[in-house]
């Protein structure tokens, strides 16, 4: 179980944005979005066998040629005199036949993405992912921010289209972040490194869909990149956008109609004050819920 | 528990240049269980190792098979006088990587392995009147000159669908190929219908080539006689019911039987074999 660095950068106080795959692929699309973007170079890997089981083999006239592993993978950029450090994983570690990362071999890749940031004396961290909530997909998805540090509330007060937990409707500052992500957020804190995730709203009702849900990332990248001062051509994320947006009005279709009338009224929710109750009654938000899930069960599950 | 804590030693094997032939305990027909299980008995194998479950299986309780409480097992036999080391286990819950190392570092360590081979079946459309193949998957082009000269089909070529996964016998051959030791992956496709009960047939193909490749010298008079067994029962059955000999019929002129005719001729099929074994 280790790291293997392929160079060794000379970076000055890096930010380090971590992402991998999970609902909607939100986070990971953001990351990977914003690293091909910048053109940066991998230096260096986590060696996956210990982590993950192999994805695809190759056998060529009889002969066993190849087998590959989930990558992940570290890369650098320097722009504008500022240091970054990407980390995109193409699948998180699980055990148990959890979906996510969960038990040990997630706790050790949490420690080896943060012992790279000790090696480069990183100043932050951040992560992103999904927050499943009630929204419409017709609109803007906010940024749900959890810091690890209390001095980083004040400063994501100032950003724009993003609510702390405790702007969230009916949450009262509570939450959980399931995953690498709130485990890198914990081992961060743990190990003193100031960071933060941001998360990408997805409307409930899209959540069992097996489908990326680039309008999410979008958002996420707008905060990120305004935070950390750099701008990014999004032509390509729209692009990806535009294709899935159509594949999700379809599915909207197929939505029973009295269910779809209940979904409808997501689309006017309003978020002019954080705490503002919205046009949904608790009661409502209830129903829809059960809705969804009674829905995704006749379909046979997700996806 | 560590990996090299999990790997209990009784008693050194005393090998110099072995052979290790290995077999899931859950496997398609469970031909795994069953060659390892013949190759014990026939060669008098005698445990001398195992790998203790609690680091690579989730022990939650037991689960029943057959009426029998299971728990998992990972053991290693040695047939000295033929230089054999057989390994049955059943498929790890996690650290896959661990657990087939730890098989590694015993075929390694204790017995001097030379090559390794390991048994999997995979299920086939075709009626059990067609001849069983042998497809063999090498880890080293060298490997497949070798086994030219014997009855199998090494020819394969494959690649994971989209949405699977590489088989544990994948990360097996891949693994030895890392540490240099030549492996093969033996694969029998056994017909659908006779995947939940037993194919001796598909047994006997794997373990002619095993007796033949490492000179084992088996006399497999008694699974001869299992396999007319098995063959006259069959017959049996489609005497007794048109359908069954319909729809068998059906595979012999290679065409296909819907999902419920499928269904229909596997639960017939074993009802056929179990009530008369």
């Amino acid at each position: 179980m280790a790291i293997k660095l392929y160079q060794e950068p000379q970076l000055k106080n890096p930010i380090l944005v971590a992402g991998w795959p999970g609902i909607g692929n939100i986070g990971l699309i953001a990351v990977d979005t914003l690293r091909a973007a910048l053109e940066a170079e991998e230096f260096a890997q986590i060696e996956p066998w210990h982590f993950f089981y192999p994805r695809r083999v190759e056998i060529r006239k009889g002969v066993l040629e190849y087998l590959e592993f989930p990558s992940s993978k570290f890369y650098f950029k320097t722009i504008e005199g500022k240091d970054f450090i990407f980390f995109v994983g193409e699948e998180q570690p699980t055990e148990g036949g959890k979906v996510y990362a969960q038990g040990k071999k997630a706790y050790q890749m949490a420690n080896l993405v943060v012992d790279m940031a000790d090696r480069f004396k990183c100043r932050r961290i951040y992560t992103s992912g999904a927050a499943v909530a009630l929204t419409h997909h017709t609109l803007k998805p906010r940024v749900w921010a959890v810091p690890n540090n209390e001095r980083l509330i004040q400063e994501i007060r100032g950003y724009e289209n993003t609510v702390l937990m405790s702007d969230i409707e009916g949450r009262g500052g509570q939450g959980t972040i399931t995953g690498l992500n709130g485990l890198l957020l914990g081992m961060a804190k743990k190990r003193g490194f100031e960071a933060m995730c941001l998360m990408g709203e997805m409307p409930v009702y899209l959540q069992g869909l097996p489908l990326a849900y680039p309008k999410a990332s979008r958002s996420v990248l707008e905060v990120l990149s305004h935070t950390v001062g750099i701008e990014v051509n999004l032509d390509k994320l729209d692009q990806l956008d535009e294709k899935v947006e159509r594949g999700i009005e379809e599915f909207y279709q197929q939505i029973p109609a009295e269910m779809r009338g209940q979904l409808d009224r997501l689309a006017h929710v309003t978020y002019a004050k954080p705490s503002e109750p919205g046009p949904i009654t608790e009661e409502e938000e209830k129903k829809i819920m059960e809705d969804v899930e009674k829905f995704f069960k006749k379909r046979g599950g997700a996806g | 528990m560590s990996r090299q804590h999990s790997v209990k030693i009784r008693k050194e094997p005393g090998l110099s240049q072995s052979s290790l032939v290995f077999g899931w305990s859950d496997d398609v027909g469970d031909l795994g269980r069953r060659t390892t299980d013949y190759l014990n008995r026939k060669l008098e194998g005698r445990e001398f190792a195992e790998i203790e479950p609690d680091y690579y299986f989730q022990l939650g309780g037991v689960t029943v098979k057959g009426d029998l409480a299971q728990f998992p097992e990972s053991k290693f036999y040695v047939c000295p006088e033929q230089e054999l080391v057989i390994f049955r286990s059943d498929p790890p819950g996690a650290e896959w990587y661990g657990f087939l190392n730890s098989i590694l570092d015993v075929a390694e360590r204790h017995c001097h392995v030379k090559e390794l081979y390991v048994i999997g079946a995979m299920v086939s459309l075709d009626a059990h009147t067609t001849p069983r193949q042998l497809l063999a998957v090498v880890n080293s082009a060298e490997l497949k000159d070798i086994l030219s000269q014997y009855d199998v089909m090494g020819e394969m070529d494959y690649q994971t669908p989209s949405g699977e996964r590489p088989t544990l016998n994948s990360l097996l051959l891949w693994l030895a190929k890392n540490r240099n030791i030549p492996g093969v992956g033996l694969w029998v496709p056994i017909p659908f219908y006779l995947t939940a009960v037993e194919d001796a047939e598909a047994q006997k193909r794997v373990l002619s080539f095993l007796n033949q490749k490492l000179n084992l010298k088996i006399d497999f008079a008694d699974l001869d006689e299992e396999i007319q067994e098995q063959n006259r029962k069959l017959a049996q059955a489609r005497s007794q019911f048109p359908e069954i000999d319909g729809y068998i019929g059906k595979l012999e002129s290679n065409l296909m039987l819907s999902e419920e005719e499928n269904g229909e001729l596997m639960r017939r099929i074993e009802d056929s074999l179990r009530e008369r074994s």
